[in-house]
């Protein structure tokens, strides 16, 4: 790093000096913020962009994994915009992000209004059993989906059998499948999302809701015009991540139901993923970079579209 | 060698991370990107008794591993100065991947079928080293692994289709197992049963798609034929497919048909309750009777395939796997060595097939692909109780021999079965019409696998 | 706003014009709770059943039958050992350029201003949109190209300095006043100097939070893992976790699918408990991390 001598900060000096004018302290050292970001772009080049461009090389061939890699222009692009499975692989990829991000937004709301009053006894205990899902590793709560919602020997038939319901085909039918795979994503995700609302909720400072409260404004439109306005950063932030995580949701589908039944939850990790599989590897690569520019297309919209007004 | 007994779909679902990444390559010559671009390489001497060196070959994991480590340990004893570090490994995951890095490979290892093709180019040529058993080889069994005329994967197990019927329940409904000759004998027999048991539904469907793909190949191979021709084409639209998909339908309009999954909860509750009677399917279902069934233990036997038509052959293959040396393997006349001795010599086949520590009986869940092997006569594995003591060594050599040969696999096989094997499905769940199956699969796959293969 | 340093720990202040939780939020937040704990529970209670009863009575515990079976067999089927031990090496060597890298580059982006600064973090931001899923087979080869398949730093180098912490590390730094860094700067101290003796110490829940994250993630990890290793001694937790998943599908000769089921849940409940344990133990850091990093985001 820069500093080969570090002095100890003087204890009799550490009181705050005065905010200076100009913001001095950003214009000093020109050299520091290169050397403290430089590790990450050095490893980026090593094994990010280095790849990247092997990859986005490969797009435009017919490359295999083995034998010769033929130029073949936008081949693979066209195919698969021309593709009936690769429109349905985003098309499922758009009912699981129904399925998912307007449930966690506006439920993970509700949950976060309630944790954040202040007199709820056992908040801690609350949070804790939320948000343990979230740390769970993938692949094992996955394999505990496929076991639970086996149709014949599974608990949660058996559960709906308890209470007389009939079975329901969870991971073999196209109606339920989707559903299935969303609720994983939900469980796993949530108290995520919970914890992230609960921290822009915590932001409203008290007094702008007392002073709505002696304005005589009532609970729903404090909701309507005062909280939500302010978790409303909060929410982009949840809308673009999930939506990412979503149409690049990969491991749920594979290890779940590998795009069954009909190919009804493939989605389009999973789709760009049975290209690697089959090695047709520039195929691959051009799926990859379809679906990075949707993905990006979404998130520049999503927070277009919850950007607030003032902003 | 382990899955010719079970759902051979790792590929598609269950082994996690990154599957078979490259598992379907064409076999070009040129250099590639990353690639070592040397020539494909032939393997022709083979080394003396007195071999000296260290060997790697992977197998997959469970019980079969058992079993071939001690068959391993008869070549040990044959070949003293070999080492032989037999690893269990999931092969789907990791074998071509292994191949493309080129790092860390194994000097041999056990190989479906279905993959072998496509990586022809990362694998040593052993047409020659296999030319002296070539004649007395399963015609079947060389023709799947040959790509250009040479063979990369030297044959393991065969997997004959036999018909798995219930003994008492046939005879209960009046019907004779040796009478059933052909596929309209077989739905003949399926109503008998219905009639006697309302609630039966005798003949088993699969219902995992790439199963069922597997199985329809094996209907279809019987006849000849098989999805794609010596060229790659696709040859679905035939008078043999369309045979089969008529006969799924005709049995599933009549409302003869239980359609579940290969083992799975509900079928084995269909089949102890003997709603389901009859299962044409391959030798490796042997497994169900002896190690799954309770109630139906005893009660089942084996026949050969009815013929779909009078005086065809009585079999056709379902799955298999074969031994391959990558060719950049560090001692690959040795893993040669230890193929041609579990193969082709007897103590190392006797060792494999015959009863063991993890199956007192025996293996019973394949027979060789090698001819002095199978001799009816000389039974490698024995009568089988679960089957009431039935000779399935005979039953299952017959089989074997009627099997026609084939032409290569494919290597765009597996993937084929989100058309075929999808549209299989609806068909048997009376969604699609035969000819809808082949003209829908047929496009498909030009489109998304032949043309772009 | 108030600072964020001090609102993550203040109690929310608007308790006056708060009503007291009735029972029909205790009767939601508690059946909410049971959904999302209840399958944790499930998989972990059902691993110590005899296989049978996991499928003939999945609801059903009882302490008095609980047996390590699954747990035996399980062991006896992979060497998971081996896989913990790599998983603790990968976690807490890449855990350790995490946490150092990061806070660092964030703080470059949260309190300096240079030239480029805007184009080089959005190609930082643009690197969150990449699916890994890309990047496999090019980094498989070019791993392969530097001798690195079946190595630790094939496991550990690619993806250790990542954007995301970066940006998290940045929006909480963002947080720190100004005044503090000048004040170090009055006092002679390095740019360095700053950062550790400072800006680290008083975001020390962030970057506890970022510790917890990146474990977890780290110690979640599979795809790449699978791909980049593939001998036994290499395999991570994850990696021996898939190659039992491949017994679901039936390729285990001779063995019943409760058996499976039963050493599947037992695999799944070993590998989520260190976990889930340090979650439970870290929680309150975990937690308060991300309420601190977050707001601004």
């Amino acid at each position: 790093m820069t500093s080969g001598t570090l002095t100890p900060p003087r204890k009799e000096r550490t009181a705050p000096a005065a905010p200076r004018p100009g913001r001095s302290s950003r214009r000093r050292p020109f050299l520091a913020p290169y050397l403290f970001i430089a590790p990450f772009y050095v490893v980026f080049a090593a094994f990010g962009l280095y790849p990247l461009v092997f990859a986005l090389q490969l797009s435009f061939t017919d490359w295999k994994g083995a034998g010769a890699a033929n130029f073949i222009g936008l081949e693979n692009y066209t195919y698969l915009l021309t593709s009936e499975e690769f429109w349905s692989s985003l098309g499922n990829s758009a009912v699981m992000w129904l399925l998912i991000v307007p449930v966690q937004i506006v439920g993970g709301l509700a949950a976060a209004v309630l944790l954040a009053n202040a007199r709820l006894r056992l908040r801690g205990m609350f949070r804790v059993a939320f948000i343990a899902p979230f740390v769970t590793p993938l692949v094992a709560m996955a394999q505990v989906w496929i076991v639970a919602f086996d149709t014949d020997y599974g608990l949660v038939n058996h559960l709906f059998n308890l209470v007389g319901l009939p079975d329901v085909d969870w991971l073999q039918s196209t109606a339920w499948a989707k559903p299935t795979l969303a609720l994983l994503f939900l469980w796993k995700t949530t108290g995520f999302a919970i914890i992230i609302l609960l921290a822009g909720l915590q932001a409203v400072p008290a007094d702008v809701y007392e002073a709505a409260a002696l304005d005589g404004a009532s609970r729903k439109r404090q909701f309507w015009s005062l909280t939500l306005p302010l978790v409303r950063r909060s929410i982009a932030f949840l809308v673009v991540v999930q939506t990412l995580a979503v149409f690049q949701m990969f491991a749920e589908p594979f290890v779940v139901t590998q795009g069954g039944p009909y190919g009804s939850t493939s989605t389009g990790g999973l789709y760009l993923y049975n290209h690697i599989l089959a090695s047709d590897l520039g195929t691959g690569a051009a799926n990859s970079f379809l679906l990075v520019l949707l993905v990006f297309a979404l998130s520049l919209l999503s927070v277009r579209l919850l950007r607030s007004r003032d902003e | 060698m382990s899955r010719s007994f079970v759902p051979r779909r790792s590929v598609l679902r269950g082994a996690l991370g990154v599957g078979a990444l490259a598992a379907t390559a064409g076999p070009l010559a040129a250099c590639a990107p990353g690639s070592s671009g040397s020539e494909p390489r032939k393997l022709t001497g083979t080394p003396s008794a007195s071999a000296k060196g260290e060997i790697t070959i992977w197998n997959r994991s469970g019980d079969l591993f058992k079993v071939f480590d001690a068959a391993i340990d008869a070549f040990r004893k044959a070949y003293p100065d070999i080492k032989v570090n037999h690893q269990a490994v999931d092969i789907d995951a990791k074998l071509a991947n292994t191949l493309i890095s080129g790092t860390d490979l194994p000097d041999g290892s056990f190989w479906d079928d279905a993959k072998i093709g496509g990586q022809a180019e990362h694998l040593y040529d052993l047409t020659d080293l296999i030319a002296p058993y070539r004649d007395k080889t399963s015609a079947y069994k060389l023709s799947v692994n040959t790509v250009d005329g040479r063979i990369y994967g030297v044959p393991w197990d065969l997997d004959p289709g036999l018909l798995w019927y219930r003994e008492d329940l046939l005879e209960d409904a009046g019907v004779d197992p040796a009478g059933l000759k052909t596929y309209d004998d077989l739905l003949a027999a399926a109503r008998s049963l219905r009639e006697k048991n309302p609630k039966a539904r005798p003949l088993h469907m699969e219902k995992d798609p790439f199963l069922g793909q597997l199985w329809l190949e094996m209907l279809a191979g019987q006849q000849g034929t098989s999805l794609a021709d010596a060229d790659g084409q696709v040859r679905l639209d035939s008078k043999e497919y369309r045979n089969v998909l008529n006969w799924i339908r005709d049995a599933v309009d009549d409302d003869l048909v239980t359609h579940t999954e290969y083992l799975k909860q509900a079928d084995l509750a269909a089949l102890e309750s003997g709603q389901q009677a009859l299962v044409p399917w391959a030798v490796w279902w042997s497994f169900a009777p002896q190690q799954l069934l309770k109630k139906g233990k005893g009660k089942w036997r084996a026949a050969p395939l009815p013929a779909w038509t009078p005086g065809g052959a009585r079999s056709g293959a379902m799955g298999g796997s074969s031994f391959i040396i990558p060719a950049k393997a560090k001692n690959p006349e040795l893993a040669w060595l230890l193929y041609e001795f579990l193969c082709f010599k007897e103590p190392g086949y006797s060792a494999v097939y015959g009863p063991s520590e993890v199956y007192p009986g025996g293996l019973t869940t394949s027979v060789p692909s090698y001819g002095p092997a199978r001799r009816p006569d000389k039974p490698l594995f024995e009568p089988v109780a679960a089957l009431g003591g039935q000779d399935l060594w005979k039953v299952a050599v017959d089989a074997a021999d009627t099997i026609p040969s084939a032409a290569p696999i494919p290597a765009w096989w597996a993937k084929s079965v989100d058309y075929l094997g999808n549209n299989l499905q609806r068909l048997i769940e009376g969604k699609m019409a035969p000819d809808d199956v082949i003209d829908d699969s047929t496009k498909k796959i030009q489109r998304n696998l032949v043309d772009r293969a | 706003m108030t600072s964020l340093m001090t609102s993550r720990t203040k109690k929310p202040g608007r308790s006056l014009s708060q009503p007291r939780p009735g029972p029909l939020q205790y009767l939601v937040l508690g059946l909410l709770a049971v959904v999302f704990v209840y399958p944790i529970y499930w998989a972990v209670s059902s691993s110590l059943k005899p296989p049978a009863d996991i499928v003939r009575d999945p609801l059903s515990f009882s302490l008095g039958s609980a047996t390590l079976d699954n747990y035996r067999a399980m062991f006896g089927d992979v060497p998971i050992g081996t896989g913990f031990v790599n998983t603790v090496l990968v976690v807490a060597v890449k855990g350790a350029m995490t946490m150092f890298f990061c806070p660092l580059a964030g703080y470059a982006f949260a309190k300096y201003r240079f030239p480029g600064k805007n184009l080089l973090f959005g190609v930082l931001m643009l690197t969150l949109m990449l699916p890994t899923l890309v990047l496999v087979i090019p980094l498989l080869l070019e791993m392969s190209q530097l001798g690195w398949v079946n190595t630790y730093q094939a496991l550990i180098l690619p993806g250790s300095i990542d954007a995301f912490s970066i940006f998290w590390m940045r929006q909480t730094i963002a947080a720190v006043p100004d005044e503090l860094l000048d004040a170090g700067r009055v006092d002679g101290a390095s740019e360095f100097g700053i950062f550790a003796r400072i800006v680290v110490p008083v975001i020390r829940p962030g970057i506890a939070a970022l510790g917890v994250l990146t474990a977890m993630n780290i110690y979640n990890d599979f795809v790449w893992p699978v791909v980049a290793v593939n001998d036994e001694s290499h395999q991570t937790l994850q990696v021996v976790l898939s190659t039992l998943a491949q017994n679901v599908t039936g390729n285990r000769v001779g063995a019943d699918f409760a058996t499976v089921w039963g050493e599947l849940l037992a695999a799944g409940s070993i590998a989520m408990l260190p976990v889930l344990a340090l979650f439970v133990l870290l929680q309150r850091h975990f937690i308060n991390g991300i309420l601190a990093g977050s707001v601004k985001g």
